[in-house]
């Protein structure tokens, strides 16, 4: 649903900009962040809103990969595994999740609880490996840690 | 001047032009595959890279603009080099199945592999896989095989401007797709298809049966299917037409068309065409022989002429049909059966509304060219959605809008949603008011232009709606005037685009006040205009009142010279418009109808009155290419060859003349002046022709509108207008306060004929390919009027009107109808909305204005 | 060293405008604003600033180009993407020293007359988002934003637009598209930004880092401050410091610190006592040195003669427990991901050499592959449209370069040297 409160946080996003259309990425934001993932309705709500075609808001929407296109679970498990990761275990803890939840990159628990996504550079390559659950951040992983991290999300 | 070194020659331009313009007008070929004339620059592809001296890296001749001594190479070790790997990253995910591929042969992917060569297999893993799209009944999709160049999305989102396709994804998943991923719901304009190199999108209509080199021959003609005369070439194989393509830059168009230019020229190929002449016996129409059709209807028409003489006889002749066909046709009323009624369904709105503004501003006021529409600084939109009724004209409209010009429309007009800056629609059949109060506005912001005190004064009587009678009829509030009045308040060069509407919902009335607009906005006009030649008939004397060329008959100084110079006589007396003549058959006062290439009995308003007065006359004689509704109540039916089989000429909306070019042999019809002269001459008087030449060089001398425009020039500036024949008329410069004939009340819903993008006339219906696109007919009305009358979107519906008449259809609910009518497309078989609505006749011009019956509607269960 | 642009990072409370201004902030803003907007461009020029993006542009440059152009409005974008991997300094002053930034901006936007400003914040910092947006709540609350700034007349809005996951849109003009609300794909270059940028419009971009310079220059002067660091390219410089070091982390030196400096001296060394094998200097699209080239000055000058790129300054240890075949090949992957797809070379190139060094990786190389991947890379090399594909190439050439040994390795024995 797209709430009425959603609908008056993108118009006011709309005075942003000079121009109408370029609040299009704060409305799919918005409307991610209560949906979870982005249906064709409302990628077709969104063209209404922002008077922008159908296929136009399509592209754009598939063109930023944080954008979600099919349903997600509850909690997001965005896991870096860029070279400063990998070198400090990051496949370890990927392989470790898909045992755990029995789900491979990309995949949703069967009880919605965790959706497992591979991230690119999450910019804390200091302080290696690193996810951000939804938008938590966590880092200095290791596999005892991640468990540990992940029972705090239902 | 900037001079330019490109592989050791020297090359001047007096203006910057990029590396690949350069290089081209020097004769020397840089290969390209993301670049297309006429869409934005893209530089994706790399194909065209080259050597520019001082910089370091290669540059895509497509994109960099030359300076002054540039020194450019274009064929080093390597560029040889880049090109190849170029094609090579092409070829890792491209399949390799040319073979299968409809594309093959005229593959640009192709020829520049042929061209380059590729290393070969050093790809070691699976491609990209995409399955093929078949989601569409036009369009097939096969990602597998783009190569990315969005080449088809810059033409749909920069040109067509439908937006309707997109690249989704990035990187080595980016596809094209429209919204929804399958069907592509989109105005199928097919231009997409022109511009894709590959065989990544296309045509589904000649699927596995077309190959480029099946091509035998290929035919550069007009389309059929409306006023903007775009052409095409018709691809041709054993007197079959493989497809219908345009050219790039070729034509008005340019190289673009609409889908029913592109796709719907397989109404020529339709089996229901018909193919022998048909003769009614005992009841029945059976097919007969020509001798036998063409004695029959000379022997009628010779015994009701000699009985009754020519006032008995009705023809109704057709914009559809060429110069050449309705210039015979009137030579063979007014000569052999010595009658003036002839008109035609121009009578309409394009007709009169042409006679009214020369009548003011002068001849040929109307007669501007397309293009110029795109320059404008401001638009303005009255009586129909140039998008859907002349869609190639309707890219104008949009591309005024992406140059930044204020577009304002003032009827239902979805098509240009997106692209207009103010939009106030009146509630259907108040529009005076809108017109009368934005003239007001416009007067306020813009002042008078003092160019004629005799105008402005006639706008000095006009009683002015106040500001609640506006708002109470129209449903707009004042703001939404004034706003309009403000995009109007600057702009110096305006194009006023009139459609059919406007004649029938608002009648005299409605044109004086766009005139008095048009004169205080100092803006060129553009008629709209629904089929191939309606400026055709005017210009080849086919009206009951004026002889070829536009010259009043009753003059007798101009009919006795015409006479002399002809060599056949013309009645005195003007005959009767359409609507008189369907009156005078009603009253049982005309004995004879000749229908040459239109629908009369589905096509005209009251639909079912005209169809009453037909059945009672004597003898209807109908040519046509389908047996249409009223070709199945005639005497006689003559089949009639199509546009693609024919050759003569059309004057487009722009009074452009142009020249169609025959494709193929017909299947057995006959051009409309063969039938005509084959009657004629069994009546006694012989008419020699031997080819649609021989007709033109008769009319250039009939119509000294046409001047010396010779068959030749066809092709040329000299049949632009104007033609530099006869001087031409000035206009009045006055205007008169028109009466109102046809009382404006109710507030129910009005039914209106719904112009369609994907259908034109009622002979589209005969294409598949447009009815694979839409097949069916629907009530489209806004959601208010829907909850009113509490339907929704998809239910069977039934309108009934006050007549008894209705008709059963779907209903589509859709807020882009904003001003409460409900539309129905007058399209197809069974579905006769002309026959719900009543009109008034106009005096002046005979033209018919709708009268607004409320109807009835209700769910069917 | 003293520090400018961290000085404050390890106050808990640095956020807040309070704290900010008692260390001193909203100084250079002061200061500003009693200046002549071209003395403003005059003293940036002047100070040797260059960009901290990647490029290195110089600014007062940049900005001059801009403030010549006679278009308005013009716009102000802050690049704060940070996608080059190995990078987490412009997240340092997002999250914890908010306002060095917004006063950074304030005073470009006084400089350049620009009233509108953007931050274009990658999505993967959502508390960053958080942080920024109350500070420049307090910024507006405190007449540093809006209307009539400072009481001088002037006028700068300011705001946050999220990206969504695009690392190419740290490019200048893949943002600008991003901004505008489209697909984040590169643009022709010329027009430039400068000229024609967001919604057509004088448009300048600058990183985190670059803004964050700002009112230390207008505080001390372009004369103080070009005396920081390398004459060539002055002033602080953070450096991100990842992979097998005692102490990873960001540290602040004058630009132009030696390589073997920052890994020995300031971050401990190798972590547990390793050996070194290799360091990436500048991010993943900087070509990779092996440990006899880490004598070299960090900076936009030396780093180039020693045959990588300052990049982001984000530097990448290696010691000898690392496979450098998978580094390269997951660092082909991350472009490969991240080509926007525009030109064929990166598109169809980065694609084709990930497949060919995971078959390696896995262990199903084949003879001819090294040479192959030295082929497709040099086909790509130099010709694509943006420097992103550049950027994979150069990384892989340099890997092969280095330690083609590696790749033989695995190639012939069908396995992996270190593990
Ligand atoms: C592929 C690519 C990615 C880039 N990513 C970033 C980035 O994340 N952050 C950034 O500040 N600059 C990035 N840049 C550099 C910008 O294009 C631009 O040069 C910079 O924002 C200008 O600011 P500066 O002059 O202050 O460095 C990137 C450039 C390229 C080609
Ligand atoms: S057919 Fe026309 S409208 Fe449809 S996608 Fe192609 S270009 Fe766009
Ligand atoms: S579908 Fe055709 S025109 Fe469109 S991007 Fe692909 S190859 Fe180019
Ligand atoms: S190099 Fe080409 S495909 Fe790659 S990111 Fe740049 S423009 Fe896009
Ligand atoms: S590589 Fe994982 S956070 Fe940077
Ligand atoms: S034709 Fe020039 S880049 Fe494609």
């Amino acid at each position: 649903m797209i709430t009425e409160e959603i609908i008056k946080k993108i118009q006011q996003k709309k005075g942003d900009y000079p121009v109408f259309r370029s609040a299009i990425m704060s409305a799919l934001h918005e409307i991610q962040n209560t949906e979870g993932w982005l249906s064709q309705e409302s990628l077709y709500k969104v063209s209404g809103m922002l008077n922008i075609p159908p296929a136009t808001v399509k592209g754009v929407a598939t063109f930023y990969h944080m954008y979600r296109h099919v349903p997600m679970g509850r909690n997001i498990i965005q896991i870096c595994t860029n070279v400063a990761c990998m070198i400090m275990g990051a496949e370890k803890l990927v392989d470790l999740l898909k045992r755990e939840f029995g789900i491979e990159a990309g995949g949703t628990t069967g009880d919605k609880r965790f959706s497992l996504v591979i991230m690119e550079c999450i910019g804390a390559c200091g302080t290696a490996p690193a996810m951000l659950v939804n938008d938590d951040f966590h880092d200095n992983l290791d596999e005892k840690r991640v468990m540990d991290i992940l029972n705090g999300y239902k | 001047m900037i001079t330019v070194t490109i592989n050791d020659r020297e090359i001047k331009f007096d203006k910057a032009v990029t590396i690949l313009e350069a290089a081209r007008s020097g004769g020397i070929k840089i290969p390209t595959l993301c670049f297309f004339e006429g869409l934005e620059k893209f530089g994706g592809c790399r194909l065209c890279l080259v050597e520019v001296e001082k910089l370091p890296r290669l540059q895509t001749a497509c994109t960099v603009m030359v300076t002054d001594g540039m020194v450019v190479r274009t064929e080093t070790d390597a560029i040889i080099r880049a090109r190849k790997a170029m094609l090579e990253f092409l070829l890792i995910n491209h399949p390799l199945d040319c073979p299968y591929c409809d594309k093959s042969g005229e593959c640009e992917l192709q020829d520049l592999v042929a061209q380059y060569g590729a290393e070969e297999g050093r790809f070691a893993e699976g491609k990209r896989r995409h399955p093929e799209s078949f989601d569409d009944p036009i369009i097939v999709r096969n990602m597998e095989r783009c190569v990315t160049c969005t080449r088809c999305v810059r033409m749909c989102d920069g040109v067509q401007r439908a937006s309707a396709i997109t690249v989704t994804g990035r990187g080595d998943h980016s596809f094209v797709e429209p919204f929804s991923g399958g069907r592509y719901d989109c105005e199928y304009c097919g231009n997409c298809l022109t511009v894709c190199p590959v065989g990544a999108i296309m045509s589904r209509l000649h699927r596995h049966s077309y190959r480029a080199w099946f091509v035998e021959d290929e035919i550069e003609t007009l389309c059929g299917f409306c006023g903007v005369g775009c052409s095409m070439i018709l691809q041709m194989r054993e007197n079959t037409i493989l497809r219908a393509i345009p050219r790039m830059g070729m034509g008005i168009n340019k190289g673009l068309l609409c889908a029913r230019g592109r796709f719907g020229y397989d109404i020529i190929e339709s089996n229901r065409r018909l193919t022998t002449p048909l003769v009614r016996k005992n009841g029945e129409l059976k097919a007969v022989s020509w001798a036998e059709a063409l004695g029959l209807v000379a022997e009628k028409f010779s015994e009701i002429k000699e009985q009754d003489g020519g006032e008995k006889f009705a023809g109704i002749v057709s914009p559809e049909l060429t110069n050449e066909d309705n210039y015979v046709f009137q030579r063979f009323f007014r000569e052999t059966l010595f009658s003036n009624n002839i008109d035609s369904i121009i009578r309409m709105f394009y007709a009169p509304a042409q006679a009214y503004f020369e009548g003011i501003f002068g001849q040929g006021i109307t007669a501007n060219l397309i293009s110029g529409i795109g320059k404008s600084d401001a638009v303005v939109v009255a009586g129909g959605d140039p998008t859907k009724i002349n869609p190639v004209l309707g890219l104008q409209v949009r591309a005024a809008s992406g140059n930044g010009a204020k577009v304002v429309s003032l009827s239902n007009a979805a098509g240009l949603k997106r692209f207009a800056s103010s939009e106030p629609v009146a509630r259907s059949g108040s529009e005076n008011f809108l017109y009368s109060a934005l003239l007001k506005a416009l007067i306020d912001t813009r002042g008078l232009p003092g160019r004629s005190g005799s105008i402005e004064q006639e706008i000095g009587n006009i009683k002015w709606p106040n500001d609640e009678e506006i708002t109470q009829r129209t449903g707009l509030r004042k703001s939404d005037i004034e706003k309009v009045a403000e995009d109007l308040k600057d702009p110096k060069n305006i194009s006023v685009i009139i459609g059919p509407d406007i004649m029938i919902n608002n009648g005299l009335m409605g044109l004086f006040l766009i005139a008095a607009i048009i004169y205080v906005l100092d803006a060129r006009i553009y008629l709209l205009s629904e089929r191939p030649n309606e400026q055709g008939v005017i210009d080849t004397g086919c009206m009951p009142d004026t002889l070829p060329g536009g010259r009043p008959l009753e003059i007798s100084s101009f009919r006795e010279k015409f006479e002399q110079e002809m060599g056949y006589g013309v009645p005195g007396q003007k005959g009767l418009t359409l609507f008189e003549m369907f009156e005078a058959i009603g009253k049982g006062d005309i004995k004879a109808a000749y229908v040459m290439g239109d629908n009369p009995v589905f096509n005209l308003p009251a639909a079912d009155r005209i169809r009453e007065a037909m059945s009672g006359l004597d003898f209807l004689v109908v040519q046509d290419a389908f047996l249409s509704e009223t070709a199945k109540m005639a005497d006689v039916v003559l089949p009639a060859a199509l546009w693609a089989e024919k050759d003569g000429t059309y004057v487009n909306l722009e009074r452009r003349i142009q020249r169609l070019h025959r494709a193929k042999k017909s299947v057995g019809g006959l051009e409309g002046w063969q039938i005509i002269a084959g009657i004629s001459g069994l009546m006694g008087s012989r008419m020699e022709y031997n080819s649609a030449r021989d007709i033109w060089e008769e009319i250039t001398r009939a119509s000294h509108l046409y001047g010396s425009v010779s068959y030749e020039d066809l092709a040329t500036d000299k049949s632009l207008w104007p033609y530099k024949g006869e001087p031409l008329r000035s206009g009045k410069w006055e205007i008169k306060i028109p009466e109102e004939v046809v009382e404006k009340t109710g507030h129910g819903c009005h039914v209106y004929p719904d112009r369609l993008l994907f259908h034109s006339g009622s002979f589209s219906r005969y294409s598949p390919a447009l009815n694979s696109i839409q097949a069916e007919p629907y009530a489209v009305m806004h959601p208010d009027t829907a909850k009113s009358i509490d339907i929704k979107d998809g239910d069977r519906i039934k309108i009934a009107a006050a007549n008894g008449w209705s008709i059963e259809l779907v209903s589509k609910v859709d807020n882009e109808i904003r001003d409460f009518s409900v539309r129905v497309p007058n399209v197809f078989e069974g579905v006769c909305v002309m026959s719900l609505v009543d009109y008034g006749i106009e005096p002046g011009t005979g033209a018919p204005v709708w009268k607004l019956s409320d109807i009835k509607i209700e769910k069917v269960q | 060293m003293q520090k400018f642009l961290l000085k404050n990072v390890d106050n808990p409370r640095s956020t807040d405008i309070r704290e900010y201004r008692k260390s001193g902030g909203y100084k250079g803003l002061k200061k500003a604003v009693e200046m002549e907007p071209g003395k403003i461009v005059d003293e940036v020029k002047k100070s040797g600033l260059r960009g901290r993006g990647g490029a290195g542009f110089p600014t007062g440059m940049k900005w001059d180009f801009a403030s010549r152009d006679p278009n308005f409005p013009k716009y102000l974008i802050c690049n704060a993407d940070e996608g080059e991997p190995g990078t987490f300094k412009d997240r340092h002053i997002l999250e914890r020293d908010p306002h060095l930034l917004i006063e950074g901006m304030v005073i470009a936007a006084r400089a350049l007359k620009v009233g509108r400003g953007y931050i274009y914040l990658r999505a993967e910092y959502p508390a960053a988002e958080v942080i920024l947006d109350k500070a420049i709540d307090q910024a507006y609350k405190e007449g540093l934003l809006g209307e009539n700034i400072t009481g001088k007349g002037f006028k700068f809005d300011l705001s946050v637009h999220r990206g969504a996951g695009a690392y190419i849109c740290g490019e200048e003009t893949a943002l600008i598209e991003s901004i505008e609300g489209k697909r984040g794909q590169p643009r022709l270059k010329p027009p430039f930004p400068v000229n024609v940028g967001a919604w057509g419009k004088p448009t300048i971009v600058n990183n985190v880092e670059t803004f964050s310079n700002l009112p230390l220059i207008i505080e001390i002067g372009p004369e103080e401050y070009s005396k920081i660091g390398n004459p060539d390219c002055p002033g602080p410089k953070l450096y991100c410091v990842s992979g097998f070091v005692e102490k990873p982390g960001v540290y602040e030196l004058p630009m132009g610190t030696i390589l073997r400096d920052i890994i020995y001296k300031h971050c401990g060394g190798i972590k547990g006592g390793g050996k070194l094998k290799a360091v990436i200097p500048g991010g993943i699209s900087t070509p990779i040195l092996p440990p006899d080239k880490i004598d070299c000055q960090m900076d936009f000058v030396n780093l180039p003669k020693a045959g990588s790129m300052l990049g982001s300054g984000a530097v990448m240890v290696f010691d000898e427990s690392v496979c450098l075949v998978s580094v390269c090949m997951r660092a082909m992957q991350f472009f490969e991901h991240e080509s926007c797809g525009k030109c064929t070379p990166c598109r169809e190139g980065t694609g084709w050499l990930s497949n060919i060094l995971e078959r390696i990786e896995n262990g199903m190389g084949r003879n001819g592959d090294i040479e192959l991947l030295l082929e497709v890379a040099s086909n790509i090399s130099g010709k694509t449209f943006c420097p992103l594909g550049d950027g994979a190439a150069g990384m892989l050439l340099s890997f092969i370069k280095y330690f083609s040994d590696e790749f033989d390795h695995h190639i012939e024995n069908r396995k992996c040297m270190v593990n």
